[in-house]
């Protein structure tokens, strides 16, 4: 009961959604870009943003009567401007053949001009925005169904919604459009949203409608999770950039792939919808609070921030993509001395320490007793400060480095337990069917745990999971 | 026992039911207000369930009974909504711009609100065929309403949105009828203010509504 009152907390409902992060981060001026679509796929393209080609707009009914409608290409899209829902969209595939100014729509039936030049009356009637106030109507180009998404899509485009704030793609979902929805991916009508693992962009569960949850596609085997979503990175960097570009600082990208021209860009939403948690399994609340504050550098880092925040759902590809092992905080590893020894121990992998130790008895065990009992014989000054410590330090390594063949380096090591110095020795580990080479400092560990500590410096190859 | 400042109101010809129904609207305003933040029952907006309260008030001053409003109310609610819809089908074939389809969908929903006052009287449903023009003009209004959300979200949304609307229309008439209420307004009209008071509570509140518990269900379960 309690568990279930805390996962309620990481749930984003509309009072947060609209009082925390709509209200506060979306100014009104964003707000106004994103409602239109003329206007935001401008300053996308302007920036660089691929986005469908415009191929002309209405914007009266002057312009209405006068449009030439066999100008018109075989394929396109008719939208409103300042339409909301995916509602007025209009989408032919192909010219019917031997007749005047006939279209195809994905069901088959047939669009003639005067439907267009209806739909369009009442687009410029404001039939559809949001407001009811006279709008635009435009045509773009077709973006052209990846193959990737064939199987999974009843006659529409999948896209893939994601969600940005503070310039860190924050949760992603795939949408893609069924019988029920007729062939809209909008969830409110029936269509499906996958939740996909940030860091991979591979899709985990899946929910039909506002809270149905489903394994396959209707009406087939094809399980909804697992889908590989081609291009990945580049759909999370699109989704940031456009975030920096439109200035909405909560923000929900849709990005479609075309066929020919990869990721393109399709809209700017100022207002995104909650079902996305539904798709994830997954509250937003506590993923929006985990990146509120970051300083994210560029949208490459956000990108690299997603993967290792709320990546992992997959963790063998996160491996993979990321060429790091994730191991925890106490490890198994075989640790290699002189002269073939070997020994298996746990490790503690400490992100707070910057290099690597080991205990004294254990680098008895490995053959290192020899140089510890050299070590053991210098004559250490006592009171070591952090002032004079360079001076002591660079003296001893004169001194006595070449006394034994085996003692690499001498160290200081500042601890809240006081100064100690320590010998270093070259050893070899395997952590994770990883190799790792380094010098360690040997130090008396008898009263704690762990025989081993592992430190930043050999942490590269690594991610830690607390 | 009035408050000095409802009696001086009185006393300078503004009559006492006006006055109440006038404190009574802030009340009212709050508790809608509070069902959509709280309980997470939509309706049409704040506009639409005050006036159907205010409508269902006026039916119950003129049949004289709580239930003759509802009735009556619900009676004129339902006909207005079930008209319209229909009436939306039809005119679909005939492909009309948005603005004069809406003119004839309103114009055959009061035509059939005649029809059923005109049939109230018939069969001595005084209470019906007496109801006076306000109450049912807002009805009507509401069908303008219901078109845009069943052009914008689907006919589904619009039903499932008139329901709610009926319903938190029906439990704002019921407070707003109750006597106690009536005359702790009257007693004490600064009670406005405790509902503005809450208002600002309502409008800072970032907590889950309770229907979002229910949507979320799956994923609070998924600990």
């Amino acid at each position: 009961m309690f568990k279930a009152y805390l996962k309620s907390k990481s749930i984003l409902g509309m009072n947060s959604r609209n009082l925390r992060f709509i209200r506060s981060h979306n100014l009104k001026k964003a707000k106004r870009l994103a409602d239109n679509k003329l206007k935001s796929k401008k300053l996308l393209k302007k920036n660089e943003i691929p986005v469908p080609k415009l191929i002309a707009k209405i914007k009266n009914r002057k312009n209405l009567d006068s449009f030439n409608f066999a100008s018109l290409p075989n394929s396109f899209v008719l939208k409103p401007n300042m339409g909301l829902g995916g509602e007025g969209i209009l989408v032919v595939y192909g010219r019917k053949k031997n007749a005047h100014n006939v279209w195809v729509k994905a069901d088959k039936s047939l669009v003639t001009e005067d439907d267009l030049r209806n739909q369009i009356r009442n687009i410029l009637d404001g039939s559809f925005s949001r407001t009811s106030i006279p709008d635009i109507a435009f045509f773009e180009d077709r973006v052209k169904l990846s193959k990737t998404f064939k199987p999974y899509s009843f006659r529409g485009i999948p896209d893939i919604r994601v969600i940005v704030y503070n310039n860190v793609p924050v949760m992603a979902m795939l949408r893609l459009s069924t019988k029920e929805s007729e062939g809209k991916a909008n969830l409110q009508l029936g269509g499906i949203g996958c939740g996909i693992d940030m860091a991979t962009g591979t899709t985990t569960s899946a929910v039909q409608g506002k809270s149905r949850i489903i394994e396959n596609v209707p009406n087939s085997r094809l399980s909804l999770s697992g889908i590989r979503i081609p291009n990945w990175d580049q759909i999370l960097e699109l989704a940031v950039k456009s975030q920096q570009i439109s200035g909405l600082g909560f923000l929900g990208a849709d990005i479609t792939i075309d066929r020919e021209m990869g990721p393109v860009f399709l809209e700017l939403n100022a207002r995104p919808g909650l079902s996305i948690q539904v798709a994830n399994m997954e509250g937003l609340l506590t993923r929006l609070n985990r990146v509120e504050g970051l300083k994210v550098k560029s949208a490459k880092h956000g990108v690299k921030l997603t993967k290792n925040l709320f990546g992992g759902a997959i963790e063998e590809e996160l491996e993979e993509i990321s060429g790091k092992r994730v191991i925890g905080v106490v490890e198994k590893i075989k640790l290699f001395g002189k002269n073939k020894k070997e020994e298996e121990i746990e490790a503690k992998i400490d992100t707070g320490a910057y290099s690597t130790s080991i205990d004294e008895e254990l680098a008895f065990k490995i053959g290192f007793g020899e140089v510890l009992d050299y070590f053991k014989k210098i004559e250490k000054p006592k009171d070591v400060t952090r002032e004079n410590g360079q001076k002591i330090m660079e003296d001893l390594k004169n001194k006595y480095l070449k006394g034994h063949k085996d003692l690499l380096d001498i160290d200081i090591v500042y601890s809240s337990s006081g100064v100690t110095i320590r010998p270093k020795v070259k050893i070899r580990f395997i952590m994770d069917k990883e190799i790792v080479i380094t010098r360690a400092n040997i130090i008396k560990r008898e009263n704690l745990k762990y025989s081993m500590i592992i430190g930043r410096k050999d942490l590269k190859k690594f991610l830690v999971e607390v | 026992m009035y408050s000095p400042f409802v009696e001086f109101a009185v006393s300078q010809g503004v009559p006492l039911g006006t006055v109440t129904l006038i404190l009574m609207l802030p009340i009212v305003v709050m508790i809608i207000a509070f069902f959509r933040q709280v309980v997470g029952i939509k309706a049409f907006g704040i506009y639409t369930p005050a006036l159907i309260i205010f409508a269902f008030l006026a039916i119950k001053a003129e049949s004289g009974s709580f239930w003759g409003g509802i009735r009556y109310g619900t009676a004129i609610f339902g006909t207005v909504i079930a008209v319209g819809t229909i009436t939306r089908i039809l005119l679909r074939q005939f492909r009309l711009l948005y603005l004069p389809r809406v003119a004839i969908v309103i114009s055959i929903v009061s035509l059939s609100t005649l029809l059923m006052l005109i049939f109230g009287g018939m069969t001595q449903r005084t209470g019906l065929a007496s109801v006076s023009i306000f109450p049912i003009l807002i009805m009507i209004t509401l069908v303008e309403k219901f078109v845009a959300v069943q052009i914008d979200k689907g006919k589904k949304t619009a039903i499932y949105l008139s329901i709610e609307t009926l319903f938190i229309s029906m439990i704002g008439y019921s407070i707003a009828s109750w006597s106690l209420l009536i005359v702790y307004l009257q007693e004490y009209p600064w009670l406005v203010f405790v509902a503005i008071f809450i208002n600002v509570l309502l409008g800072k509140w970032t907590g889950l509504r309770l229907s979002e518990f229910i949507r979320f269900k799956k994923i609070i379960k998924n600990v």
